[in-house]
This record gives C-alpha cells, structure tokens and sequence, in this order.
C-alpha cells in the first residue's frame, strides 16, 4: 500500500528501512576493491590471450608482401589510436560517473576516422601500397575478423561498466565499442595483405563504426543502471 | 580540489574491505536522497523503495569504486536514473517539486499557512512550465544542496550549462513570484 505524503510531513527514513538495506547488502555479498581489481586484470589476461589464440589460429602476425616501415608505421598508429579509445572512452577518469559525454562521443566517432586518416597518411608514404586486388570476399574476411578479434576488449570493457552507468549508456557502449573496434583492426591489420584505402574503408575501418553504432544498443542493454 | 564528504571517506573505507563502513554510507546518503527521491514522488513507500535500490547499487559498486572520487553526485545520478525508469514504468510525469520537507518549528497562523499553500502552487506552476532540464537544475541545487559541479556531474552536462540552466529557472521564478516574495535583485 502507498502512502501519499503532505509536504510537512516528509521525515527522514525509517530505523526499519536502515535494517532493511543493511540485510539486502549482506544477502548480496560484494568484493572490496582490490579483489575487484585482481579479477578484472584477470579478465584482461584472458582477453589478450583470445587475442592471442586467434591471432595464431590465423596465422601469425606477417608482412604478407607490405614494406616492412609501413607495417611498422601503421601497427604503431593504430595501437595508439586503440589506447587513446580505451583511455577516452572505456577509463572512467576520476568519477564514478565516467567521463563528461562529449569524450564518449568523440571517442565513438573519431575512432574510425582517426584509424582511417592514419592508413591514407601513411599510404601515400609508401604509393605501392594504395592499389591491390582484393575481392569482395577478403572484404568480408576482414570485416568478420575485424568484429571477431574486437569481441575479446568488447567483452572486458562490458565487463567493466556492466549495470553501472546512469548517465548515458548508449554513449558509453558506443565508445567502449569504438575502442574495441580499434584493437580488433589493429590485430587484423597485422594479418592483412591488402592495403589499398577501398579495402581499408570497407574491411578494416567500417566495421569499427558498424561496432560504435551496435554499441549503443549494448549499452542500453548491458550498461544502463536498472532496478 | 574538492573536500572530502562523510560519504566520501565511508565509501572509501568501504570500498577498502571495511564491510562495517556501508552503515556508515548509509547515514551519509541516505537523508538527503531520500528527501530528494520524497520530493519527487509524494510516495513514501515508493520512496523508500528507490532508496534501497539506489543504495543496493551503490553497494555493487564496491569493488570498482575509484580511490578519491565523489559519491554524493554518483549517488544522486543512480537515484534520478532509477526514478526516472520508475515513472516511465508508470507511465506518469515527473511531479514537480513544491519545496519543503522540513517541518515547521511551530504551527504557523491560518493567513500564513494559507499564503505559504498560494505561494506554493505558483512556485508550482512556474516550475512546471519550465523545460525539464532547467527544473532539474534548479531542483537539485536549490532543493538538494548540491553545487553546481554536483549537479552538472549527476546531469552528466558541464558546469557552465548548469549555470546558465539554474540561473534561467530562478530568472522565471523571480518574474512570477517577486511581488510576493521579494526576490528583485536577489541571487539564485
């Protein structure tokens, strides 16, 4: 039964509700924050070693007939485009509430674009690698590679932020997504033969934006606070 | 750099592996969301139990608290969420708050409880006219007591913004309430 309050008459709780929460934490038993931390550094362990374990089932990282410097070149970009996400857009700077929005939405759409923009920078560095003759289907290879390598950091970040964001989810999961996204092309970069910037776009960098835009639907999902 | 609350330093016991400490958050927090959640939907019952869950979520929170940061904004966002999802569940409006949760020292005289009813429903009205984002501001820190960068933080928006979103409500209010009230010339 509800009970409508008049406005003199709004005391602070009740001694019962006090008792109450205390018991419902006590049912609902959490870690303090370093056992938190161990099993979180845990979770990245295992993600790196998925990583790990597809990379190789793949085959091994390779040159695969790419200059050497521009393999180098790209693999460094791109792994600091992949810490700049993480760091912008998974870390929660300071606040329990994480970072102000617009760092998530900047995280989620200049990810693919700061990805993008390195690839063409460096491809006219070295002009021999802007035309190749990938098909359709090595598209689509990097595309699901791309997603598949992304779903290790994706699964962490989740993990991270599950059930405790009551600001703006949907923000959060594209971010947190845009930033596994990064990894994942990294790791497919390693792998890939092409280079031309029309394989790049489409098997290498439209699947980071195709993850920042499922990442919203993530978030609402998985990150929001429910009761 | 800002103070550390009684929140702030049970929380961080708390988050320690002090499991005595969430007494400790409780009666740091609970008061004041409490009144805030109250204020918002008339219901004790309905009250009492979003401050369980805020509470309860402030718990699971324990083992990723971060060393140093600020509750009282964390816990006033939990709060407004689980409210919010609880009045679309219901499919109902936010009520608008109409002010005070203390009681009166004394029983005030029938032409001043009657005054303070009228003034009431206009500081009512106004606020209801208001867009929601500036009744929320002038709400949690006129109603609330937090600062600007408290609120701008349980908003998720900057402080400028709520700056400028506080300062236009109480603009509003002083130009439907200062013949009654005195507020020409006050400050928000």
């Amino acid at each position: 039964m509800n009970h409508p309050v008049s406005h003199a008459s709004n005391g602070p709780p009740n001694g019962d509700l006090r008792a109450r929460v205390i018991a419902a934490v006590r049912a609902e038993p959490v870690s303090p924050r370093l056992i938190g931390l161990r099993r979180r550094v845990l979770w990245g362990v295992l993600a790196s070693g998925f990583w790990a374990v597809v990379s190789v089932a793949i085959g091994l990282p390779g040159l695969r007939g790419r200059p050497l410097a521009y393999v180098v070149s790209l693999g460094v970009a791109w792994l600091l485009v992949g810490a700049a996400a993480t760091w912008a857009g998974v870390a929660r700077g300071g606040s329990m509430l994480g970072r102000a929005a617009v760092w998530r939405i900047t995280t989620a759409a200049l990810t693919p674009l700061a990805l993008l923009c390195t690839s063409l920078l460096l491809g006219a560095a070295w002009p021999e690698t802007l035309t190749d003759n990938a098909a359709i289907g090595r598209h689509v290879l990097c595309v699901v590679g791309t997603v598949g390598f992304a779903l290790g950091p994706l699964g962490v970040f989740v993990a991270m932020w599950r059930g405790s964001d009551p600001l703006a989810p949907r923000l959060t999961g594209a971010a947190i997504a845009a930033a596994a996204g990064a990894w994942g092309a990294l790791a497919i970069e390693l792998h890939c033969q092409f280079t031309s910037p029309f394989h790049v776009v489409v098997g290498h960098v439209l699947p980071v934006s195709l993850l920042a835009l499922a990442g919203m639907y993530i978030g609402r999902r998985f990150l929001a606070i429910r009761s | 750099m800002t103070p550390r609350t009684t929140a702030d330093i049970a929380m961080e016991r708390y988050a320690a592996g002090d499991d005595a400490a969430f007494g400790l958050v409780y009666d740091a927090l609970a008061p004041r969301l409490y009144g805030y959640l109250l204020r918002q939907t008339r219901d004790r019952t309905r009250a009492e139990d979003l401050l369980q869950q805020t509470l309860l979520h402030i718990h699971r929170g324990r083992d990723r608290f971060i060393q140093g940061a600020e509750v009282t904004p964390w816990a006033f966002a939990i709060a407004r969420r689980l409210l919010v999802d609880s009045l679309r569940r219901m499919g109902r409006e936010v009520l608008t708050a109409t002010g005070e949760t203390d009681g009166p020292s004394e029983l005030p005289a029938a032409d001043d409880l009657v005054h303070a009813r009228e003034l009431a429903a206009r500081v009512e009205l106004v606020l209801a006219r208001l867009p929601h984002s500036q009744r929320v501001a002038f709400e949690l820190i006129k109603h609330e007591g937090l600062s600007v960068a408290e609120a701008a933080a349980v908003l998720g928006t900057t402080v400028a913004a709520v700056k400028l979103r506080a300062h236009r409500a109480y603009e509003a209010l002083r130009g439907a309430l200062g013949d009654v009230t005195g507020l020409e010339g006050g400050k928000p």
